[in-house]
């Protein structure tokens, strides 16, 4: 388990001081994918930042494996180090020692003894799939090659919790994904705790178990991924889940509309059901579809519609009743369109 | 005349001698300067604003000590120094004489240029070894001196170039030397066919240390 309890970070600059991290707390369980979601500024990468203390924390504490690490200094910290991986958005290999020697660098930091060396290089190496690499310099290797060295240097150590700093943010979507499978492989494998940071809905979507949404600092919205995908409360969430979930309409669409719009979601189980099809038949309504989309959120279904309700005033009201006691979440929004 | 080839001729024993002396002063002067400066550019990178082993009250005091020795003009300095080259060597004249200034000189001069080279390492490079638990010695042998090692070569060119220029200096105070040369004949005895020849021999010598530093650290480089 990781905790952080009250962290902020200040940062001192020639105008004044800047907030970078406010008085944030998060429990992280073990084993748990986290992400923390934000633009640019927002603080995400502080936060990460000062889990392994590149950044040193103004106040507040960072709780890993049950040791208090802002009160570590120099060698003490050093060994609490090896037990937290961090992987970087910009790979960071050393340019002039080959794939084998990068790893080897991190296996030295914690005295391994050189007869294992060699062993759980190629160890590592088969892992993240670059066993044929073992021997070639960084510059020879694509973004999702160097990301995998990245990774496997991550974990030499065996540690318990591996820090992303915008990992995929580098790396064009197909590489993206593998990369994200090969996480989520690590973590089911190995069970070690991944906190990523992301500006990605996609990565979020695809991999983490819970997420927080940061903004000036501070969290402002924290849950479950499926959760908060299907419900994002903050207009910032909002803004950040219609990145993968969006409903723009077209305004020639919207003048030929004549009923009432309603937004229909649907949870986990509900999505499968036939809710909307059971609707049309049991009561006089016309149903239109304008937009719609079911997405797999850790291979649970969220199903999300726009609809046109067409008929009289009471048979709307109560087709969406009916939906509503079917389990979906209906909500409408002529207005808001 | 301008290039009496005979003259070449029977003068070459002394410019024969004279090159020898040269690569005696440079070679002594920049062994030094190489085992001190390199220590000493690490230590200045290492200790500045930001880095790992940061040591504002160190790096200040090195600091102002490899400017202070910069600032001094090489013919002052070589001057300046016979006291201490006496102390060392025990003489002030000769090509071994001429070391100690010549190290002087150069050890600020390329300590400075190998914390240039460091600072052109990626930061992020340096921060994901910290990340990965790495001890300082780890990082300025495994990642900083690997890492700059290019620019280090081109570091190790430029001193050399430059311990050819003052070494040529240094033939003033008879420090011998291909400078000593241009200057006893060149210069004081107008012989042109001399000063020719030293001239030749001294851009013929920069001209290939430049050529070779510059593939070597081509060669090394593997971005």
């Amino acid at each position: 388990m990781l905790e952080i309890q009250n962290l902020t970070k200040v940062y001192k600059t020639k105008k004044g001081t800047v907030t970078g991290v406010d008085n944030v707390s998060l429990t992280i369980d073990k084993g748990e994918v986290f992400g923390i979601v934000g633009y640019s500024g927002a603080g995400k990468s502080s936060l990460l930042r000062c889990i392994n203390l590149l950044e040193r924390p103004t106040s507040g504490s960072i709780i890993v494996n049950g040791q208090d690490l802002t009160r570590l200094k120099g060698e003490q910290l050093r060994k609490a180090r090896l037990k937290i991986g961090m992987i970087f958005q910009h790979f960071y290999l050393i340019s002039q020692k080959t794939v084998g020697e990068n790893i080897e660098f991190a296996l030295k930091a914690a005295a391994t003894p050189p007869k294992q060396i060699k062993a759980r290089v190629k160890e590592l190496l088969e892992m993240v799939g670059l066993s044929e690499k073992i021997d070639v310099y960084p510059a020879q290797l694509s973004g999702g090659q160097k990301q995998r060295v990245g990774i496997a240097r991550a974990l030499a150590n065996n540690p318990s919790v591996l820090l992303c700093d915008e990992a995929t943010s580098a790396l064009d979507p197909k590489t993206t994904v593998s990369i994200l499978r090969l996480l989520k492989k690590i973590n089911r494998e190995l069970n070690i705790t991944i906190i990523l940071i992301t500006h990605e809905m996609d990565v979020v979507k695809e991999i983490c178990d819970r997420m927080v949404i940061m903004q000036d600092g501070r969290v402002i919205e924290e849950g479950e991924v499926y959760d908060v995908f299907a419900n994002p409360v903050e207009p910032l969430t909002q803004e950040f889940i219609s990145s993968v979930v969006s409903f723009e309409l077209p305004p020639t669409i919207l003048k030929g509309v004549t009923g009432e719009i309603v937004k229909v979601l649907f949870k986990g189980d509900v999505a499968g059901e036939g809710v909307i099809s059971d609707m049309i038949q049991n009561f006089e309504v016309r149903g239109n579809f304008l937009h719609g989309t079911i997405e797999y959120i850790q291979e649970k279904p969220l199903g999300i519609f726009l609809m046109e309700l067409q008929g009289q005033p009471d048979n709307v009201g109560r087709a969406i009743s009916y939906m509503e006691g079917r389990g979906a979440f209906v909500e409408v929004i002529n207005d808001a369109i | 005349m301008l290039f009496d080839f005979e003259h070449f001729i029977s003068m070459l024993p002394d410019i024969w001698k004279a090159f020898g002396e040269t690569l005696l002063m440079i070679g002594i002067s920049l062994s030094i300067s190489l085992i001190i400066g390199l220590p000493l550019g690490i230590i200045l990178f290492v200790t500045s604003k930001g880095l790992f082993l940061r040591n504002r009250f160190f790096n200040g005091v090195l600091g102002f000590i490899v400017n202070l020795v910069r600032s001094v003009p090489y013919i002052i300095l070589l001057v300046a120094l016979f006291p201490l080259t006496k102390i060392l060597v025990g003489d002030t004249i000769g090509p071994v004489a001429a070391s100690v200034s010549l190290s002087v000189a150069a050890i600020p001069f390329f300590a400075r240029l190998v914390e240039t080279s460091m600072r052109e390492v990626d930061k992020g490079v340096i921060e994901a070894s910290i990340a990965v638990g790495a001890t300082p010695w780890m990082i300025i042998r495994d990642v900083l001196l690997p890492e700059a090692k290019s620019g280090i070569i081109q570091g190790v060119t430029m001193t050399i170039i430059s311990l050819v220029a003052y070494s040529a200096m240094a033939g003033i105070v008879g420090g011998g030397g291909i400078g000593d040369l241009a200057i006893r004949f060149g210069y004081y005895r107008y012989d042109n066919t001399i000063m020719i020849a030293t001239v030749v021999i001294l851009i013929v010598i920069v001209q290939i240390i430049q050529l070779s530093g510059d593939a070597i650290s081509k060669a090394i480089d593997k971005r």
